[in-house]
């Protein structure tokens, strides 16, 4: 539905998106994920026709987004939950693109109601509003036209964790009922939960894409395990003797191998595990890796994840 | 690397355009939804009512309609491109241009939406500034005195329409020149309250300056408007048009020009 097409962006002798080109299909969630300042809110802005591209072009189910007429009835957009007039009350702010696109008001109560900012909330001015609630009301003010495209720029930012599950189950339900969903952010967990394509960006090009299985089989067998055991130190060598690389991680191991390799290797070494379970690591690794070069900062050992790694 | 599926298209056969009417009317919502639009907008009234009060107490003679009248033009001729001013910049200072601009791609739409918003906010109030001088009229009238409810066509047309509506033109191009509040507005004074005092003292100093002065400064040019017979003559109309286009043309022309490619962040 969104086609993007050797999408270049350049302010002078700074190219923000380099020569970029990716699709997001009706009916699946698609990811945009790299680093801050690695392009993902540029070439969403060139989507709705706010930066013009330098070169390539960027459609929207076969048009341009000039060219879609009452646009915010087709294409749901959450840039900044910010960029909203601080003297309006949330409910003023949904009332005003509702009129523009020609909705009746009670659209506006749904999703107020939607989105759960209560009466109270909805009359009070942005100014007074936390980011969780900003970052509601743009949600609502995305979903408010009921458009069949949704392009979302961190939307989970300032989400607390019962409104980051909400949002996931949202967004999930409508792609399922057949609705174009892309939603960038800087933080892998967020969107592995929900995005069934995703699209690594660093330094403005893409530097991978594809679901959640094949980037990881895609990263040359980088398949990491994460073990606790009765017996760590017996299972640590049988790993070894089988060639897996075997590190110390919290209580348990961290193995350069399948699940299903450890738990053959505990079965033939008769130790009890405790813990098994799929290194989520492996996709951040995999992540750091393709973007280190471009990120902020040197990514620090790799020896020191937070303990347990467990996926969001 | 791409997905080879065909792309679905959009049908936007159901979703007509946004008529520009819609987008005026959400426009002039915009410009007084607000504290700081909404007050000003009364404040405005409120301060011809002050005028008036003081004009009527403290001015000896007798207060004709004509002469409340202009009173409140010039009242309203400094303060409502305030309200245009704070209307267009307040795109890019509260940032939700990002929004208008997302909801309506076509910007030059929405500058018209914007200016045809603006006159029917002038026009509003400039209406019931009429209805505040009639008042203070009938005032005079009970108080004793015998006002004239004549008044001169030139007046009403020259000194209170049109000079206010040349202030709002000037307004919106500052805006769309400076697109913020603040710069926006200290512009406009001083475009309006300097630049005069200047041209003035120039005028003073050098009398070759003070016959060109009024084709090359539109407040100057504009004076024959709001005073005398508020009637120009042809020599007075040709220094409004060349002045008007030194100030109003070309920053209008460069305002929409800008408009039209900034990058609303």
């Amino acid at each position: 539905m969104i086609t993007v097409d050797r999408l270049t962006k350049t302010y002078g002798a700074y190219t923000a998106v380099d020569d970029v080109s990716f699709a997001c299909q009706p009916g699946r969630v698609t990811g945009f994920l790299g680093p801050n300042g690695a392009g993902k809110t540029t070439t969403m802005r060139v989507m709705v026709g706010l930066t013009l591209p330098t070169r390539g072009q960027v459609t929207i189910g076969g048009l341009k987004y000039h060219d879609i007429p009452n646009p915010g009835r087709h294409v749901g957009t959450l840039l900044d939950a910010s960029a909203q007039h601080v003297g309006r009350t949330g409910r003023e702010i949904l009332t005003i693109a509702a009129k523009t696109m020609g909705l009746p008001s009670s659209r506006v109560d749904e999703m107020l109601a939607l989105v759960g900012l209560n009466d109270n909330e909805s009359t009070r001015r942005l100014r007074n509003y936390s980011l969780g609630m900003k970052q509601r009301l743009g949600i609502a003010h995305a979903l408010l036209g009921d458009p069949s495209v949704l392009i979302l720029d961190e939307p989970a930012n300032g989400l607390d964790p019962a409104g980051i599950r909400w949002m996931r189950g949202l967004l999930k339900g409508y792609a399922d009922r057949g609705g174009t969903v892309l939603l960038s952010s800087h933080l892998l967990h967020e969107v592995e939960m929900i995005a069934d394509e995703m699209i690594l960006i660093g330094h403005g090009k893409i530097v991978a894409q594809g679901d959640k299985k094949s980037l990881l089989a895609g990263a040359n067998g980088s398949a990491t395990t994460l073990v606790t055991s009765l017996d760590n130190a017996a299972l640590g060598a049988a790993l070894s003797q089988g060639g897996h690389g075997v590190e110390p991680m919290g209580d348990g191991l961290k193995v350069q191998a399948t699940p299903e390799q450890v738990g053959r290797a505990a079965l033939s070494a008769g130790v009890v595990l405790t813990d098994l379970r799929s290194g989520g690591a492996g996709l951040e690794d995999l992540f750091l890796e393709l973007t280190s070069d471009t990120a902020r900062e040197a990514v620090p050992g790799v020896g020191a994840p937070t303990t347990g790694g467990t996926p969001a | 690397m791409s997905t080879p599926t065909p792309i679905p298209m959009l049908d936007v056969s159901g979703t007509p355009r946004t008529p520009i009417t819609r987008l005026v009317g959400v426009e002039f919502r915009k410009a007084i939804d607000t504290r700081a639009g909404f007050w000003l907008a009364t404040s405005i009234l409120g301060l011809v009512l002050v005028v008036l009060m003081i004009f009527t107490l403290l001015v000896d003679g007798q207060k004709d309609f004509g002469d409340l009248l202009s009173v409140a033009g010039g009242v309203l001729g400094y303060f409502l491109p305030i309200l245009v001013i704070m209307l267009v910049t307040s795109e890019q200072s509260q940032r939700n241009g990002l929004v208008t601009f997302t909801l309506e791609p076509q910007r030059s739409r929405v500058v018209a939406a914007k200016f045809l918003a603006g006159l029917c906010l002038a026009g509003t109030v400039m209406v019931l500034a009429v209805i505040l001088a009639a008042a203070f009229t009938v005032l005079g009238a009970l108080t004793g005195e015998s006002p004239s409810w004549t008044i001169d066509g030139n007046l009403l047309f020259n000194g209170f329409v049109l000079a206010n509506v040349i202030g709002i033109l000037v307004g919106f191009a500052i805006s769309m020149l400076v697109m913020n509040t603040p710069a926006g507005i200290v512009a406009y004074f001083a475009y309006s309250l300097i630049l005069p005092s200047a041209a003035g003292i120039l005028s003073a100093l050098s009398s070759g300056f003070e016959k060109v002065a009024p084709w090359i400064e539109f407040n100057t040019a504009q004076m024959p408007l709001f005073s005398g017979d508020y009637q120009p003559s042809g020599q007075e109309w040709a220094q409004i048009a060349t002045s008007g286009f030194i100030w109003l043309v070309v920053p209008l022309a460069l305002g929409l020009m800008r408009l039209m490619r900034i990058e609303f962040k």
